[in-house]
């Protein structure tokens, strides 16, 4: 095992290594932007002054380019006049990790104000209402239909050449419309969601459909299957693995429409909160919001992949 | 598949529907507000249960600024705040409003921010100034360049969304930006040696900001109407009062996420009216000093600039009765 070569084409590294590996494509970005942030030498292209001196419009904290600190500071300095001083600094758009850190605690921990405000986690709570329902509503029917087109080549003619046609009319061109005609509320994000991802979902799920073993099929023809028995006890069960498989991606596609979504209608959900710590530039806020949706995807992903291990025993030798 | 989608949204609308009639009896009045100081001010009549007391049920819906336009234009709000001129722009495609609050006149928080060096509206002749055509501060970098003795076709105009202006300044393309309250002051924070080298407080009544009502809601339910301004006029008082300033700055600033002592700043370029100088700016007259003699100059600028393309009757678009009642 020791020899084991790290790279060996389309070869499985032992599971330590590969928990290393996985553990070192987080670190190493982390690592990163830790030096970035914490060395001054690496980067740092601003001051942040911490004694305007005698510039008349420097402030305390104010972020300031280096070269424009410089030329203040040698004007200054022919004038005879007090100096300003200040630390090196990265942008205002570069927090460093500490900063985001305790942004993440804060957020959460930051009681509303008003009666009408709510937690970040209940926005959090209602953004995932606001994807759960798009991506359920959307698999209803999707899913079936993408099985029926990948089946019967009847209902492949029917409907694939629209939805191939559909799927390229981008979600928030619809935004206006659904307002009128769903409302100002969840409704409009809920089908923004929806059309974003269900167009993709049911041409994914056809051709997944089709990628069954077409010996199956003759196998179970052979045996005297008919129509639905085939759809229900051979198709089916067929594909099952792949479709599940399909529907995790699905529905990581379905967060990426969250934001657009969002936009749409009142304020709301984690969107309201990235666009208005963005527009006041706290944008270690923004990070932290940006890394929780992260993190409530993969978890969701990885819920999902273990759950998918119990489901379908028979698929752990060749699971991803 | 287009008969499943459309099913979907009848069954959607349709459920929808259901609850609103369910609800239409005590249907409350819909506000879309945003991101404004004389617009979060309405916080304090909704953090303190005003409108229960004055017996008007009203529920204000937050939006960002242009969508809170989009979604009064598709008949889904009573009423939306605006400026008077996006009331007449939002009028001209489709959905007519009257105005029957003046909450205050933009008194420095729209400013047209100068890069370093740039000291005056003359230095920008022959240079790029960024600007969201057709909104608020376009309009207000042409009332400055006039007084300049210039007009459009000495700059040269790039099309920029407001809350990208401090961006587009920091980048050095542009020899100025136009744009208002939080991005005008983050566009001074981010660049250096920036400068308002000509604001809304060099023009009051440029920029009015109002709480317009559409017509059909106003002439069915204008008795609830009254009531919102009574509410309004409590708001203000709240607000002016030394004694309660502070609790009102407090709930404005929690309603945007930031702290009060910022918030204080964009108040301070924000001139809430009281009744008095409100009922002034309800008479009719020329110039900036009435509403109508602004909405008349709006009207102007918007035609001038193929906002819209027909001269709107600026007369409907304001009723002072309610406000000139108390």
């Amino acid at each position: 095992m020791t020899s084991q070569p790290w790279f060996a084409a389309r070869r499985e590294l032992a599971p330590n290594r590969r928990l290393t590996l996985a553990i070192m494509s987080f670190v190493l970005p982390l690592l990163v932007w830790c030096l970035v942030s914490y060395v001054p030498f690496i980067w740092h292209p601003m001051v942040e002054v911490s004694d305007p001196g005698a510039v008349s419009y420097f402030k305390p904290g104010m972020l300031v380019e280096r070269e424009v600190f410089d030329r203040e500071r040698e004007k200054v300095r022919g004038e005879g006049a007090a100096l300003p001083a200040g630390e090196p600094a990265n942008p205002v758009y570069l927090p460093a990790p500490h900063q985001v850190a305790r942004a993440m605690f804060t957020a959460f921990t930051t009681e509303p104000q008003r009666r009408n405000e709510k937690w970040l986690h209940e926005s959090l709570g209602d953004s995932i209402t606001v994807i759960a329902l798009g991506f359920l509503i959307s698999s209803l029917i999707g899913v079936p239909l993408g099985i029926l087109a990948g089946t019967y080549d009847a209902v492949s003619r029917l409907n694939e050449p629209f939805i191939e046609f559909f799927r390229y009319l981008p979600a928030p061109a619809f935004g206006a419309l659904a307002v009128a005609v769903l409302g100002i509320h969840e409704a409009p994000k809920i089908a923004i969601i929806f059309i974003g991802t269900f167009f993709q979902q049911v041409l994914v799920v056809s051709n997944t459909t089709r990628k069954i073993d077409p010996s199956l099929l003759e196998a179970a023809m052979t045996l005297g299957a008919k129509r639905l028995n085939l759809l229900f006890r051979v198709v089916i069960p067929g594909i099952i693995t792949d479709l599940y498989k399909d529907l995790r991606i699905l529905l990581g596609w379905a967060w990426t429409y969250l934001i657009v979504a969002e936009m749409i209608g009142t304020s709301s959900g984690i969107t309201w909160f990235i666009t208005q710590q963005a527009r006041y530039k706290n944008f270690e806020n923004v990070y932290a919001a940006i890394i929780m949706i992260g993190i409530i995807g993969l978890s969701t992903d990885l819920v999902l992949a273990w759950l998918g291990r119990r489901i379908f025993p028979w698929q752990r030798a060749s699971a991803a | 598949m287009k008969i499943s989608v459309r099913r979907m949204f009848g069954a959607l609308a349709g459920a929808m529907l259901l609850g609103a009639s369910a609800l239409a009896s005590a249907e409350p009045l819909k506000i879309g507000y945003s991101d404004w100081p004389g617009w979060v001010a309405w916080e304090v009549a909704i953090e303190k249960q005003w409108f229960k007391e004055a017996g008007v049920e009203v529920k204000f819906e937050w939006f960002d600024y242009v969508a809170s336009m989009d979604a009064f234009a598709a008949g889904q709000l009573d009423a939306v705040t605006m400026t008077n001129g996006d009331a007449l722009v939002t009028g001209a495609t489709g959905a007519k409003s009257v105005m029957i609050i003046i909450n205050d006149y933009s008194n420095g928080n729209d400013m047209i921010v100068g890069a370093p060096g740039v000291e005056s509206i003359a230095d920008l002749k022959g240079r790029k100034v960024g600007v969201e055509i057709g909104f608020v501060d376009h309009l207000l970098l042409l009332n400055g360049l006039a007084k300049a003795g210039l007009t459009e076709a000495d700059v040269e105009l790039v099309n920029v969304p407001t809350n990208e202006t401090p961006q587009v300044l920091a980048s050095g393309d542009v020899a100025a930006i136009g744009a208002w309250q939080p991005n005008s002051g983050m566009a001074l924070k981010l660049v250096a040696g920036s400068s308002p080298i000509y604001t809304s407080a060099d023009e009051p009544g440029l920029i009015y900001d109002v709480l317009a009502v559409s017509p059909e809601s106003l002439s069915a339910r204008r008795d609830e109407w009254r009531k919102v301004v009574d509410v309004w006029y409590r708001v203000v008082d709240y607000i002016l009062d030394p004694e309660t300033h502070a609790d009102a700055v407090r709930i404005m600033a929690s309603r945007v996420g930031v702290s009060p002592a910022e918030y204080e700043s964009f108040i301070n370029g924000t001139r809430i009216l009281t009744l008095d100088e409100a009922k002034q700016f309800f008479v009719k007259g020329e110039g900036f000093g009435s509403l109508y003699g602004s909405s008349k100059i709006v009207d102007e600028f918007n035609l001038a600039n193929d906002v819209y393309k027909d001269a709107q009757d600026v007369d409907a678009y304001i009723d002072g009765s309610l406000t000139n009642a108390r």
